[in-house]
């Protein structure tokens, strides 16, 4: 069985970031593995595991063919990795990203699976998976919170506010895996010494076999704005009815 | 060699992380209460597969001693050491390790570098089978014991222990204190001198291993110490411990003791080195975050200069202890053993960077500092012990010295 992972080098979040004149996120740096995609490289290498062999094959897209985010999750056990780093490629939207990131799972030949996070740490914006199915035409499952395969089909728990929902596609599938549904391994030591040695397949655009229409971005951000300071919270005076109160306020909140 | 390469690097994130998840939650018990920290170190060895690379590490050394070296062999050596070596990924644990419990790094150094070390070195190869393999990837626990209570750094000097030849068998008896692991291990070298009724400073000195729980070997429970809390310290008593020649190292009363021991000592020392480091960059970083957020008279301390000098008498000292552990990595990489005398002034430099950080540090952070919860406290109590174990200040000055003046 081999499986796809799609996976975001992005700033270190402990660092404050800093933006470009045109608004997207500077990346000049050293880059790390969104802490979201470690789970679902876990997740990858656990079903690999369990059917008894294959792969699990990175695909990312960096700028200045940055690869230690993708050498952690090499070294976690992943086989091999597709970047794709290519200046034309700055200040990608979603779409854009999806095309590229289809093209790879295309290029990465036989693959059963392919695996996501619900969204990354640095855009948010959520939509990559679903769009990355489309492009491929494959079944989409969503915030999957545990993937069980059998008979060519993917069955996934797909958590909603209540519980979860057990829903199933045939394979192949895009699933994207929401976080903190796995323990994401420690790399050993070992594997950190082979991670070096692993295959990275290093492309551009016009490998992927994409042209500058395809990878026009339709969205751009136009403006950033700081997020409004939070507002001074309620006081509540007890009479002796307080209580009363802080149980309106949690019903408003739908908490209770 | 002046910075970590990203491998390196690698190994360090990813064991700092496993640290704070899995070894700063019991930093209580380990250094408060009686929790020995076997377990976790178990689960170091396990989550990074540090068992496993034992295990293979140790099947390749046995065949290698089995069969005479090849030309391959040399080759094999070279590409190491154009790598790097594998040095750091012995070093970067202890680092770690120490940043938070540096008695971890002594319960581990002593089973894994004395115990098994010595079995390695000067064992047959049916006693590494039987006793060091288990010890090197931790699913036992050993100790190694030479200081008794009436010796210390003149070990052999003043050593009492004997064993006496009864048949084709020794019967061992003495006393040992301050064994690192000595409550729970479960192989125990015993060093001691063979009593042929000769005066006590001709006599040979041999070393046995011993399991836990024969007839006449007790081993007490821990001793309360200063510091180094999470590593257990005890006595063992022997009393007439009968051990068959196949417990004596070497199974030939003829191995010249004092042989292989400087190799053991300098790699010793380097181990101190970075354990040094690790206490002085945990210090560091304590101390930088206190003197950004407390303020005092109006301004964060970091703004009165005498804290200033301390935090850049702490930088001095972390730049200098990180750079000889560096070029301890870059001298193993490219197969130069490091000389006695040089681990010795590494050693001495260090244990006392890594005491006067860490005072220091509990003195910038005032009345906090005394308190445990603050940690630095516990970094000052258990930094002492590396200007006394493994050869105290004074017998890495008089190795020095001797060799200046030689």
């Amino acid at each position: 069985m081999n499986i796809v992972v799609t996976v975001k080098q992005i700033p270190d979040p402990a660092v404050p970031g800093e933006l470009n004149p045109d608004h997207t996120l500077k990346r000049e740096g050293k880059l790390i593995l969104d802490e979201s995609d470690s789970y679902g490289v876990e997740m990858a290498l656990q079903l690999v595991d369990k059917a008894g062999g294959g792969d699990v094959i990175l695909v990312s897209m960096a700028p200045n063919g940055e690869v230690s985010g993708l050498r952690t999750a090499l070294a976690m056990g992943a086989a091999k990795a597709i970047l794709v780093s290519d200046d034309a490629l700055h200040g990608a939207d979603a779409l854009t990203t999806a095309k590229v990131l289809a093209k790879c799972v295309e290029r990465a030949g036989d693959v059963d699976l392919v695996i996501t996070a619900t969204e990354a740490t640095d855009g948010y914006t959520g939509t990559i998976p679903a769009q990355v199915a489309e492009l491929l035409d494959w079944p989409s499952l969503t915030f999957s919170k545990e993937i069980e395969i059998a008979d060519s089909k993917a069955k996934v728990q797909r958590q909603t506010e209540a519980g979860y929902d057990v829903v199933e596609a045939p394979l192949p599938a895009v699933v994207s895996v929401t976080a903190g549904v796995v323990e994401p391994r420690y790399p050993s030591f070992k594997g950190i010494m082979a991670a070096k040695s692993k295959p990275v397949d290093q492309v551009t655009t016009a490998d992927l076999g994409l042209g500058t229409d395809d990878i026009t971005p339709n969205q751009k951000i136009v403006s950033v704005e700081a997020a409004p300071a939070r507002e001074a919270g309620e006081k509540i005076e007890d009479e002796g009815d307080a209580y009363e109160r802080v149980v309106q306020f949690l019903e408003q909140l739908k908490v209770i | 060699m002046y910075e970590w390469s990203d491998e390196h690097k690698m190994i360090r994130d990813a064991v700092r992380a496993f640290v704070e998840a899995e070894v700063r939650p019991l930093r209580e018990e380990l250094e408060f209460g009686d929790t020995p920290p076997y377990e976790v170190i178990r689960k170091l060895y396990s989550t990074f597969g540090m068992d496993q690379m034992a295990r293979d590490g140790f099947k390749k050394r046995l065949e290698a001693e089995a069969t005479p070296a090849t030309e391959d062999d040399t080759a094999v050596e070279g590409e190491e050491r154009a790598s790097g070596g594998q040095g750091g990924f012995m070093l970067l644990p202890i680092i770690e390790l120490c940043r938070c419990s540096p008695g971890l790094v002594t319960a581990m150094g002593v089973s894994v570098g004395l115990a098994a070390g010595t079995i390695m070195s000067r064992g047959t190869a049916a006693q590494k089978e039987r006793w060091a393999l288990d010890l090197l990837t931790f699913d036992k626990v050993g100790a190694w014991a030479i200081t008794e209570p009436d010796s210390g750094s003149d070990a052999f000097g003043r050593m009492q222990s004997t064993a006496r030849r009864d048949g084709d068998e020794y019967i061992l008896n003495g006393q040992k204190t301050f064994i690192t692991n000595g409550p729970y291990a479960d192989t125990t070298i015993f060093i001691c001198k063979l009593d042929e009724g000769n005066p006590p400073q001709e006599r040979k000195i041999l070393s046995f291993v011993l399991d836990k729980g024969m007839p006449g070997f007790e081993q007490t429970q821990s001793m309360r110490k200063m510091g180094m809390h999470s590593s257990p310290t005890g006595m063992l008593f022997l009393d007439d411990v009968r051990a068959g020649k196949d417990r004596l190292l070497g199974e030939t009363e003829d191995v010249p003791y004092r042989e292989g021991a400087k190799q053991a000592f300098s790699v010793e020392r380097t181990g101190v080195a970075a354990m040094s480091l690790g206490i002085i960059e945990r210090c560091l970083d304590l101390c930088v975050a206190y003197a950004k957020e407390t303020v005092r008279f109006g301004k964060p301390i970091g703004d009165h200069q005498l804290i200033q000098e301390k935090l850049a008498r702490m930088e001095v000292h972390r730049l200098n202890t990180e750079n000889l552990v560096f070029r301890a990595l870059e001298k193993g990489a490219a197969g130069v053993p490091m000389d006695l005398t040089e681990a010795s002034a590494m050693k001495l430099y260090t244990a006392r960077a890594a005491t006067e950080v860490a005072l220091e540090a509990v003195q910038l952070h005032g009345g906090n500092g005394y308190m445990a919860e603050f940690e630095v406290e516990q970094l000052a109590r258990d930094a002492k012990v590396l200007q006394i174990y493994a050869g105290t200040d004074e017998i890495q000055i008089s190795q020095i010295a001797r060799s200046l003046l030689a």
